[in-house]
């Protein structure tokens, strides 16, 4: 049989780093196609070859048997392939609409027309129920609105191929929902569609075939139905992985942050409202709820990030409300910041730099005003084995050229490593393998063995669920719950986050 | 061939400090040359016809070779001059790798150009400390000028660029006026006085033009180079220069960075000014004028590829074709040899511009490029 | 990548090759020798003092077949000055001429080093930065009286019925402050002369611009003194009295007088202009150089008497007067000439000058002039 899409014998190397190596791609038209790997192992590398934005080294590519040359983007628009990306690549000052028709505008007498475009456009929002507002600006509306608009790009493009890079990392579990729905009438149409993802639960729900890659190899290419999400699972990571986190009992010590009714505001808007809560050593404590309910900003607050209007911040004891980012370093902050490629990195500086952003300036790597370069050298390897960041160069690699997983386990890796009292951990495993999931879960825990304090804000109700000993729910800028973690259930979670249900009188502290 | 390129290779590995990639990396900057030499020769074509090859031969060696003779007065005068430019353009270039556009290395050169000459004229010192004061307070006066438009940043977020070019007029300006107050000339009061002779810069040979002042920009070009890469402070300043969220994030004072990093800026283009205006013989104009030498900074910081190493060899190139001009006398009246390097000067910098834009934006020219050589391919595949 | 080393040798190559010739072994013979000028900032076609003594060298160069051409330094100050004569001398011209006192110092260095070479330094004397000339034997230094060209033209104006009358100079040099002082003291003659009860040379309508070459903002200054109702400017700013000309354009019944060069092509709005013999003296050294009969290591300054100032008399020169012509114009020429009439050369002497005609002095005039 001829199939849709057929990647053969694909090579890519950087320097000395083989990306995608021989690896065979086999896609049946209208298929939801999975693909399934660990970070870093070449599976944005191997997409963004279908799509023309970078060329192979070897190999060759069929679009319905017949082979083709796809050298740039606009080559793959033209064979119908479109893709959304992993970092969205939109306008943020232009309409929606405009972003949609990008590249495709009709011209009439040197003017856009919007007419028929816009017919198109709302046509497609009916058949695939991709609800925007078409008028709106792409800066003003959600992560997950912008998804949509990447997709309407490609179907106003009539895309046949539907390429998605890790679609779900950014979007809540009621989102997530919905985009597989779509997908799912996308399959139906007879659209082929080609899903990047770290959630197995996910390939489960919606992919019919599924390809494993493991360090730039192909492993294999699997019907979903046949195998269980712990084969999968096995055959990405070359070994077995736990799923349940298991936590020794740990005795929760003194408080170690304690907010006393911060409010945030802008001119127009108040994110936080005359919220407390305390954290103590030895355990972690989750903050739930849906995204745009104030936990951004909330941790910007605390962190630093952002001025707020009213409140104070006690740590150990000591009033940090005034204190600057460094100082609060210097007291024992530890924060992996929810945007990892705005915040957390710089990504122009290489591997080593970005591990000691914060205490460049220390004895350890610092003597008269001048860096130690063999120090941080050393001290980055140490990071990089034993969080098993992969890279091209180690040390001296550019971040931007790193895979986005392994970004954010540099980011990890030089928070949990500093010396700290309190870790700030706002959404520490998005964009990861379930491999390193693992691998950051267990190392949450173990800070809270250690005694640390481990706050930690995630979209993922399980994530929030496993780790956590203790829950916060935010709704609109407030507290509406504070349980344990062992007393929860996911369904009551689920109300208090959609403010259906709350906690009377409800001060933050333990309960 | 092979060997001449390895050689060529690792001359140039030691020269810039880095090994391998050396010669990919200054790739455009050659080929930017190369487009603005061909430029240049169109031109002298067009005025010069019969005397293009002995007009191309004193442009391009004239400098070092002269009526059958080695000419080292053209080579000396040729580092002289690159003092002033080197300097602008590390300048341009520290506060370009700390996130800044330096446009006012204009003014911070004339506010140093003229706190020297105020020293060089009215104080009295003895021989070596009498300059090197001239020099120093040039240069602190260099630094607080380019402080001004950090700190309005800082402080108020106002765009640098358009601070500094207002700040340049002002320094024009205010130039004239200063020079008028205190140092005018008595006799011909179309100037300001010469600087006493203790004042003024030693120069290496007695001779010749060239001062100590060449070796201190080439060792600012190597301090601002150890300086952005090897000190905590460097770090800091090119952390918040790629990315200010993220230096914010780190801890970094981002605010304090943009000031020191404008005042550092300021500081070498104060130097700039300061060591031009201790040669023997300059004196301040009473025409208000801006300085060109600060704009031309920022060509030598484009043909340098933005680092300070680069802008030392940029500096001495593009000082280096400048003399050749002079060198085209008389066969090519002053205002057409001018012409012709200002249009090789001009096309290199357009034409390395346009190949880091290339770079950007590959993808979309290529496709427009092939868009149709794609579509025939794909027709007969039919 | 291997095409582009390719093309980089290639190219390389070709400019090495041409890196081959031999350049003219130097002339002794004194009837070839060769002419050049060498320029401070400005270009030759600065509408006056460069241009006019560049074209009194391309005129003689032209007439009696000799070589000329032109150098300028790559950048100003006196040593390149001297990098850039020395460069003359090495293309083997034997003659330089530069105008414009910023070469003092640098023909000073020069004039001494190069005792074959013949030295005319137009509008200064060399010196050592001491400002006491040192002039050698191969070397002449030529002066004006701009004073008295200034007064012919200041004379001019008020007897032509002019009575507003103002001064902008480009900066206060020596030369162009001569110029203002005799525009003032030759109009304040012309008022004495036509028994004027009152008559005042406002002290805001004398001014210097700051710069020779044209810009807005000259223009705007011109515009501002027009509009105060001064009538006729004399500009004495080379480049920068286009700009004036410009303000006059746009106004009705202004005038301009120019400087150096007789400007009236540059403006129909220029009834006269103050001139400077450059073009004659220089062809004069030329010609005693020449003739062997070069007479150096002295200053000359040129005037009246020597017919080397004064305002344009060939066809149509008054043809933009009301009322002023070439018999009212010679008869006060031979005046300044014989001597019989003095003419005050500094801004001290203008004051003294005014005050000796009956008229009074407006109150800051002699500061203003001075340039302060
Ligand atoms: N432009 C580049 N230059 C150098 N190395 C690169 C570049 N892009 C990717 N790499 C390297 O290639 C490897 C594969 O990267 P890729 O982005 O394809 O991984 P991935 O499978 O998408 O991982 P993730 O799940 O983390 O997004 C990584 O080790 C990465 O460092
Ligand atoms: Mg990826």
């Amino acid at each position: 049989m001829t199939y849709k899409i057929e990647m053969r014998n694909i090579t890519k190397r950087f320097g000395n780093l083989t990306a995608n190596d021989q690896v065979n791609l086999q896609v049946k038209k209208g298929e939801i196609h999975a693909i399934l790997g660990e970070n870093g192992a070449g599976k944005s590398t191997l997409m963004s070859i279908l799509f023309g934005l970078i060329p192979a080294d070897e190999g060759d590519i069929f679009i319905d048997g017949k082979q083709v040359h796809i050298k740039t983007p606009n080559d793959a628009n033209r064979l119908g392939i479109g893709m959304v990306h992993q970092h969205f690549k939109l306008v943020e000052a232009f309409r929606v609409i405009d972003n949609i028709i990008l590249g495709v505008e009709d011209v009439n007498k040197g003017l856009l027309s919007y007419q028929e475009a816009r017919t198109k456009i709302n046509e497609l929002i009916k058949l695939y129920g991709l609800n925007v507002e078409l008028d709106a600006l792409i800066r003003d509306i959600s992560v997950g609105q912008q998804q949509r608009v990447e997709i309407l790009k490609m179907l106003y493009r009539d895309s046949e191929i539907l390429i998605f890079d890790e679609p779900t990392a950014v979007l809540t579990p009621q989102e997530i929902k919905e985009l597989i729905a779509i997908m799912k009438g996308f399959s139906r149409e007879g659209k082929t569609i080609i899903l990047i993802t770290h959630k197995l639960n996910e390939i489960k729900q919606v992919a019919d075939r599924c390809t494993v890659l493991r360090r730039g190899k192909m492993i294999d290419t699997v019907n979903v139905i046949d195998v269980s999400i712990n084969e999968m699972a096995d055959m990405m990571v070359g070994r077995e992985v736990l799923f349940d986190v298991s936590k020794a009992p740990q005795a929760v010590g003194e408080s170690i942050l304690k907010v006393h009714n911060l409010t945030v505001k802008s001119p127009e808007q108040t994110f936080v409202k005359n919220v407390s809560f305390e954290v103590f050593s030895g355990e972690i404590l989750g903050l739930a709820g849906i995204d745009g309910n104030g936990q951004t900003e909330l941790i910007q607050a605390i962190t630093g990030l952002r001025p707020f209007q009213e409140g104070t911040l006690t740590f150990k004891g000591i009033d940090v409300t005034n204190m600057s980012i460094r100082e609060k370093y210097e007291l024992g902050f530890a924060h992996i910041p929810e945007d990892r490629q705005r915040y957390g990195l710089i990504l122009d500086f290489d591997l080593q730099s970005n591990l000691v952003l914060q205490n460049f300036y220390m004895e350890k790597f610092q003597s008269k005003f001048m860096l130690k370069f063999d120090r941080i050298r050393e001290h980055s390897e140490k990071l990089i084995n034993r969080f098993d960041i992969r890279s091209e160069k180690g040390p001296s690699t550019i971040v931007r050229n790193m895979s986005g997983g392994n970004q954010q386990k540099a980011i990890l890796a030089r928070e949990i490593q500093k010396p700290h009292h309190l870790l700030i951990a706002v959404q520490p495993t998005r964009g990861l393998d379930v491999g390193a999931i693992e691998n950051i879960h267990k190392q949450l825990i173990d800070e809270r063995q250690k005694g640390k304090a481990v706050l930690m804000v995630s979209l993922d109700i399980d994530e929030i669920m496993d780790v956590s000993d203790r829950i916060l729910v935010m709704h609109e800028g407030e507290i509406v719950a504070n349980v344990l973690a062992k007393d929860a259930n996911i369904n009551e979670l689920g109300l208090y986050m959609l403010g259906e249900k709350r906690e009377a009188n409800n001060d933050g502290a333990h309960s | 061939m092979e060997r001449i390129r390895n050689i060529l290779k690792k001359c140039l590995a030691f020269i810039l400090g880095k090994s391998k990639s050396i010669l990919v990396t200054i790739k455009p900057s050659l080929i930017a040359i190369c487009m603005g030499l061909i430029a240049g020769i169109i031109m002298m074509l067009i005025f010069n016809p019969s005397e293009t090859l002995s007009g191309l031969r004193n442009l391009l060696i004239g400098v070092i070779y002269r009526n059958n003779q080695l000419n080292l007065r053209g080579i000396l005068t040729t580092l002289h001059h690159s003092t002033t430019i080197i300097l602008t353009g590390i300048a341009v270039v520290f506060a370009f790798r700390t996130g800044l556009f330096n446009i006012g290395a204009s003014g911070q050169m004339m506010m140093g150009a003229y706190v020297t000459v105020h020293v060089g004229v009215l104080w009295s010192l003895p021989a070596p400390f009498h300059w090197i004061v001239g020099i120093f307070l040039g240069v602190v006066a260099g630094t607080i000028y380019g402080l001004i438009p950090g700190i309005l940043k800082a402080m108020r977020n106002v765009n640098e660029v358009v601070t500094s070019i207002m700040l340049n007029w002002i320094a024009a300006s205010l130039l004239v006026y200063l020079v008028n107050r205190n140092v005018l000339n008595p006799f011909t009061q179309g100037g300001s006085q010469n600087i006493q002779p203790t004042a003024i810069i030693p120069r290496l040979f007695s001779n010749y033009q060239l001062t100590i002042g060449f070796l201190i920009a080439i060792a600012m070009g190597i301090l601002a180079h150890f300086l952005l890469y090897r000190t905590t402070l460097g770090f800091q300043l090119r952390a918040s220069g790629f990315n200010v969220d993220g230096s914010k994030y780190a801890g970094m004072n981002t605010k304090r960075n943009i000031i020191l990093s404008m005042g550092i800026s300021g500081a070498f283009a104060g130097l700039a000014g300061a060591l031009l205006f201790s040669n023997y013989g300059k004196t301040l104009s009473t025409e208000v004028h801006v300085f060109m030498e600060g704009f031309e900074g920022i060509s030598v910081a484009l043909l340098g590829l933005g680092e300070p190493i680069g802008a030392i060899i940029a500096g001495i190139f593009l000082s280096y074709i400048k003399q050749g001009g002079f060198y085209m006398q008389p066969a090519f009246r002053p205002e057409i040899s001018d012409m012709i390097i200002g249009v090789i000067i001009y096309f290199t910098a357009i034409s390395l511009a346009l190949q880091l834009a290339l770079k950007k934006y590959s993808g979309k020219i290529k496709t427009f490029i092939k868009r149709k050589h794609l579509t025939t391919r794909e027709e007969d595949e039919q | 990548m291997k095409k582009f080393w390719l093309f980089l040798v290639l190219f390389v190559a070709t400019f090495t090759l041409v890196a081959c010739g031999d350049d003219d072994p130097l002339d002794e013979d004194p009837t070839n020798f060769k002419i050049a000028m060498v320029t401070d900032v400005g270009d030759i076609d600065d509408k006056s003092f460069n241009q006019g003594t560049w074209e009194g060298i391309e005129a003689y160069g032209d007439a009696n077949d000799k070589e000329y051409a032109y150098f300028r330094p790559s950048s100003v100050s006196t040593a390149d000055y001297i990098e850039t004569i020395d460069l003359a001398i090495a293309e083997g011209y034997r003659i330089i001429v530069t105008p414009g006192f910023l070469f003092e110092e640098a023909i000073h260095d020069v004039q001494f080093r190069h005792p074959g070479v013949y030295f005319i330094l137009i509008d200064g004397a060399p010196h050592s930065g001491d400002f006491t000339p040192d002039i050698a034997s191969n070397t002449l230094s030529i002066f004006f009286n701009e004073h008295e060209s200034g007064w012919l033209a200041g004379y001019a104006a008020v007897m032509d019925g002019y009575e507003s009358l103002g001064y902008l100079g480009g900066m206060a040099v020596p030369a162009v402050v001569r110029f203002g002082v005799g525009f003032v003291a030759g109009a304040y003659y012309a008022a004495y002369e036509l028994e004027l009860d009152t008559f005042d040379f406002e002290t805001r309508n004398y001014a210097y611009l700051g710069g020779f070459s044209p810009s807005d903002e000259h223009k705007n200054t011109a515009l501002a003194m027009y509009n105060r109702g001064v009538e006729v400017i004399h500009a004495a700013a080379g480049g920068a009295g286009n700009s004036v000309m410009l303000a006059a354009e746009e106004l009705d019944d202004k005038w301009v007088i120019g400087v150096d060069i007789d400007q009236r092509d540059e403006s129909t709005r220029v009834i006269t202009s103050a001139l400077k013999g450059l073009g004659i003296a220089v062809q004069t050294a030329l010609d005693d150089i020449y003739e062997q009969e070069f007479e150096g290591g002295r200053s000359l300054t040129l005037g009246a008497s020597e017919d080397a100032v004064g305002i344009p008399t060939g066809t149509n020169a008054f043809d933009r007067m009301n009322t002023f012509d070439i018999d009212d114009y010679d008869r006060i020429y031979n005046m300044l000439g014989g001597k019989v009439l003095n003419v005050p050369k500094t801004p001290q002497e203008l004051v003294r000058y005014i005050d000796a005609l009956g008229y009074s002095v407006t109150t800051g005039l002699e500061a203003k002039a001075q340039g302060s």
